[in-house]
C-alpha cells in the first residue's frame, strides 16, 4: 500500500490546530468511555470487539471514485447505530490509536484531530441524523436514517478537515495546511462522493445483520433511543 | 448470538477482506485518497513523521492480508480484554 497515511499526517496542520484537536478530543473520549464503563453488556463485549476489528480491516479497502481518487469506510455510523454513540467513540478511538502505533497511518501528532475528526466528530453526525431520523428499520420510519446519517457523518468530518487545513494555514501564514478558498470546496466535493461509498457500506451491513443476526441491532440504541 | 455465530462471523469479515483486497490492488492501490488528493492538488507535502510505527499495510496482497488480519486480531484482542476487565471489575 506504500504510503501509508489515510489520516491527517504530522506536519499538515499548524500546531495550534494539532494541541486544538487534542484538547476537542480527550475530554469527550474520556466521558465516553467513562460512560460505557458503567452501561457495558456483557452481550456487548464479543459483538463490539468483532465489529472494530471489522471496521479496522474494512478501513484498508481503499475503493476508487473517479478522477484518479479513492475513499475508504471511516466507519462510525456503523459503530454508532450497533454500539450506540459511547461504544462507537470508544470503537473508533482504539481502532484510530492502532492504526497510528501500530501502523503509521495517521501522524502521532495528528492523532488528536484524527480522533476529534472519526472518533468524536463523526460519531456524534451520526448519532444526531440518527436520533431525528430513525435506524430506516424501526417502526414508522422510511428507511433513510442510516443512509443519511453515514453520508453526513462523512461529509461533515471531511468539510471540518477541510477548516482545519484553512485554520492552518490563516494562522500560519501559509506555512502549514491549504488555503480556505480551496481546502474546504476540495473535501467537500472528494468526500461528498466518498460518503456514498460509506452510507451503500453502512446500510449493506446493516441490512444484512437485520436480516442474519436481528438481535444485534437491540445493543446500541434501546427502542426508546433510536426513536428520538 | 452465540459462540459459533461469532466464529462464522469472523470468517465472513476475514473472506470479505481477502477479496475486497484483490478489488483495492486492482483499482485503488495505486490512487490517492481524498485527503491525499486534496494535499497533492495544492502541492502540499507530508511533514516528516515524528514517529515511525512497527508495522505497516504492506505493498503487495500477502503483505496487506497479512497486516489486515494481525490488525484484526489486535483490535478485536484489546476490545475484547478491556471489556471484560471492565466488566470483571463491575463484578467484583
Amino acid at each position: 500500500m506504500g504510503e501509508e497515511n489515510t489520516h491527517i499526517p504530522d506536519g499538515l496542520m499548524d500546531p495550534a490546530v494539532v494541541v486544538a484537536g487534542w484538547a476537542l478530543a480527550l475530554p469527550v473520549i474520556a466521558f465516553a468511555i467513562y460512560k460505557l464503563n458503567r452501561n457495558v453488556d456483557e452481550r456487548m463485549v464479543p459483538f463490539m470487539a468483532i465489529l472494530a476489528a471489522g471496521i479496522f480491516v474494512a478501513q484498508m479497502l481503499n475503493f476508487p471514485i473517479g478522477g484518479g481518487t479513492t475513499g475508504h469506510l471511516i466507519g462510525a455510523t456503523l459503530a454508532v447505530v450497533l454500539l450506540g454513540l459511547y461504544g462507537g467513540i470508544v470503537v473508533m478511538t482504539t481502532i484510530l490509536i492502532i492504526q497510528c502505533l501500530l501502523f503509521g497511518d495517521g501522524g502521532l501528532t495528528a492523532l488528536g484531530l484524527n480522533l476529534l475528526n472519526m472518533a468524536v466528530i463523526a460519531p456524534l453526525v451520526a448519532f444526531a441524523l440518527i436520533k431525528v431520523l430513525g435506524r430506516g428499520f424501526d417502526q414508522n420510519r422510511k428507511g433513510v436514517g442510516v443512509p443519511l446519517a453515514a453520508w453526513a457523518s462523512v461529509f461533515v468530518t471531511a468539510v471540518i478537515c477541510g477548516g482545519q487545513l484553512a485554520l492552518s494555514y490563516t494562522i500560519s501564514d501559509g506555512a502549514f495546511g491549504i488555503d480556505g478558498i480551496i481546502s474546504i470546496p476540495a473535501m467537500a466535493i472528494y468526500h461528498a462522493v466518498i460518503a456514498f461509498g460509506e452510507a451503500i457500506i453502512t446500510t449493506g451491513v446493516v441490512l444484512f445483520l437485520s436480516k442474519v443476526a436481528p438481535e444485534t441491532l437491540e445493543f446500541g440504541f434501546s427502542p426508546k433511543e433510536a426513536q428520538a | 448470538m452465540n459462540r459459533k455465530s461469532y466464529a462464522k462471523a469472523v470468517i465472513v469479515i476475514l473472506l470479505a477482506f481477502a477479496i475486497g483486497l484483490v478489488g483495492f490492488f486492482a483499482l485503488s492501490a495505486a490512487f490517492p485518497d481524498g485527503l491525499e488528493k486534496v494535499m497533492g492538488d495544492n502541492g502540499v507535502e507530508e511533514g516528516d513523521p515524528v514517529y515511525t510505527a512497527p508495522l505497516s499495510y504492506g505493498d503487495d496482497y500477502g503483505g496487506a492480508l497479512l497486516a489486515g488480519i494481525v490488525g484484526f486480531i489486535i483490535v478485536f484482542g484489546l476490545v475484547f480484554l478491556y471489556l471484560k476487565g471492565m466488566r470483571a471489575r463491575d463484578k467484583a
